[in-house]
């Protein structure tokens, strides 16, 4: 039995619809603080829709999800606290093109946390340090390359102090040689402890650095297990031929 | 391409390639030439500059060039229209204001929200003591005396002021996720402009004032304003609406998911990538409506293509209306180049941001 305190993330019978589409089955997922949960699966089997059900870019139809004690519900004061609460990295970075970087880190604590921008700047340098970009503060982030782009994403969420972080494929629009750095920098957040999910394809990654790894198919959980279960011995089918297919070459 | 190309190779290369091209090249060169040389001979060389009458162009013996001369005399018809003689400095004094308003709201530095309403604000009202009068010992004015270039950018730069906001509004009620917002506003969006501007100027300063109370029907001027400010904003209201299509939806995402609100992504993400995506059309627009303003003539005010065709409408100078509409072209030329300018001026600078 673990303890309610000790839950970061919390979701109980889930179901999404996209129309008559069945996109997320009866999803059940708990999430323990300072735990560091992959999820993996073939694509459209709604991993990254799942994720972003749990800061509401993705409204769920029925079920419940519990974040750090609040729940998601119509309360918009709710998604707010969640979304204070949960930094988010996306696939295509999505920063803000007409912000310099440092303004990309700035402008959320200033407008959401009402921090003064002094304060707002002292904490983007920092972050802007921890994922290797300080010099580039001035820049916009055209001016940057993809993988410097991805740690200025990362350190943007991370200027919001979140109690967690949601990754939804952070590497996959990368070219192969920036995929490292990224991983490195999510690396490191997870030896401080952060807590995390992360929807990505890096099997090493997974199997390195995860507490625990999640394959989903078709919108359904098909099989949880830690890392070195998850790989050595998958239970499923399902699980087996995704791992042959991913890993087979 | 080496870049070390020399003039005359360059263009040989690009001008003297074939013999076809070589002909072609001469042909057009002496058309432009001929047509330049007529031009300069009637507007320099054989123009006339100085007096103050029209008999100095007509005199046995004068150039046959242009009479500039008309200008020299009527132009202060020609910028102030119908606005009293000597208060015309007034007028002059209004418009200066206009400009500097306009010309310091380009300045990124006042590219807050704050500092664009103050500057705007007091632009305007410092425009209206001025023109109006009727206090601090300056004698009243009414609108319909009003004329001139004056009038002309004052029309402009209200129907822009009250449009623009107009527009945004519009635009996001377009885009409203609810049909009941939505639709509606697409309709009168279709509506509005499937009208003639002319048609809706005649409405604003014919038909209202059997509708709407006494009261709140203020001077013909302001109803025509708020008319052109309308349909202004039906088209810029479309040209936005491209602009949000043209945000990739992730920027939307991003800042959910870093906890702005509704207005906060609004002003501080879409607004500005918004207006960088639809700046081109923006100062088309913009264009557009600085020229249509010579419009209102019809509705009997006299701005500044009206007051010039005052300036040669009497018998003494009815033969000078070349000159007359070279002088307002070139005013209007001014104007719309510079906007042009500008716009180019803010895409360069943009594209360095966005790069």
């Amino acid at each position: 039995m673990t303890n309610a305190t000790d839950i970061a993330i919390k979701i109980t019978g889930m179901n999404k619809y996209y129309g008559a589409f069945h996109a997320l089955k009866n999803i059940n997922l708990e999430v323990k603080k300072g735990e560091r949960v992959v999820v993996c699966g073939p694509s459209g089997s709604g991993k990254s829709t799942m994720i972003r059900c749990i800061n509401r870019l993705e409204e769920h139809q029925d079920g419940t999800i519990v974040v750090m004690g609040t729940e998601l519900n119509d309360n918009l004061d709710n998604i707010d606290e969640i979304r204070r609460e949960a930094g988010m990295v996306f696939q295509h970075f999505n920063l803000f093109p007409h912000l310099t970087v440092l303004e990309n880190c700035t402008l959320a604590p200033m407008l959401v946390r009402k921090e003064s921008r002094k304060d707002a700047e002292a904490t983007a340098m920092e972050f802007l340090e921890k994922v290797k970009i300080p010099h580039q503060a001035e820049k916009y982030p055209g001016q940057l390359s993809g993988g410097q782009q991805q740690r200025v994403a990362i350190a943007r969420a991370l200027c919001m102090k979140p109690d967690i972080m949601l990754f939804d494929e952070p590497t996959s629009a990368l070219d192969p040689e920036m995929i490292s750095e990224v991983l490195d920098v999510i690396v490191s957040l997870a030896e401080d402890g952060m807590t995390m999910i992360c929807v990505t394809h890096e099997m090493g990654f997974a199997r390195n650095v995860a507490n625990r790894v999640i394959f989903m198919d078709e919108g359904e959980v098909v099989e949880q297990n830690s890392p070195s279960e998850f790989f050595d011995n998958p239970q499923n089918e399902r699980t087996k031929e995704f791992l042959s297919q991913i890993l087979g070459h | 391409m080496s870049a070390e190309v020399s003039f005359g190779r360059k263009v040989r290369r690009d001008f003297f390639a074939t013999p076809l091209d070589s002909v072609i090249t001469l042909a057009f060169s002496a058309l432009l030439i001929y047509l330049l040389y007529g031009v300069l001979s009637w507007g320099i060389f054989n123009a006339i500059w100085g007096g103050d009458s029209a008999d100095v162009c007509r005199a046995d013996g004068a150039k046959h060039g242009a009479c500039w001369t008309v200008i020299n005399v009527r132009w202060r018809l020609i910028l102030f229209g119908l606005y009293p003689y000597e208060e015309q400095w007034r007028s002059a004094i209004a418009c200066m204001v206009i400009l500097v308003t306009a010309v310091l709201s380009c300045i990124p530095y006042f590219w807050t929200g704050k500092r664009l309403a103050l500057t705007w604000i007091s632009g305007f009202a410092a425009f209206y003591l001025l023109m109006k009068g009727g206090i601090l010992g300056l004698p009243l004015v009414v609108e319909r005396d009003w004329g001139g270039l004056s009038l002309t950018v004052f029309i402009f730069s209200s129907v822009a002021m009250i449009g623009m906001p107009m527009s945004i509004v519009i635009a996001l009620m377009r885009r409203s996720k609810l049909p009941l917002i939505a639709r509606p506003t697409a309709f009168l969006i279709d509506v509005t402009r499937s009208l003639p501007l002319l048609s809706i100027m005649f409405t604003a300063a014919v038909v209202i004032p059997f509708v709407l109370p006494q009261w709140l029907q203020g001077d013909k001027l302001y109803r025509i304003i708020i008319g052109f400010a309308i349909f202004f904003a039906a088209y810029q209201a479309e040209i936005i609406r491209g602009g949000f299509q043209a945000v990739p939806s992730g920027q939307e995402e991003a800042s959910a998911a870093l906890g702005l609100n509704y207005w906060q992504n609004l002003w501080y993400i879409m607004l500005p990538q918004v207006f960088r995506a639809a700046l081109p059309p923006t100062i088309n627009q913009f264009v557009i409506t600085f020229k249509e303003t010579s419009l209102v003539v019809l509705i009997g005010f006299f701005e500044v293509l009206a007051s010039g065709a005052a300036a040669f409408g009497t018998a003494e100078w009815k033969f000078a209306y070349k000159e007359v509409y070279v002088f307002v072209g070139l005013i209007f030329f001014v104007f719309v180049l510079s906007l042009s300018r500008y716009g180019a001026y803010l895409e360069r600078r943009l594209s360095v941001e966005q790069r």
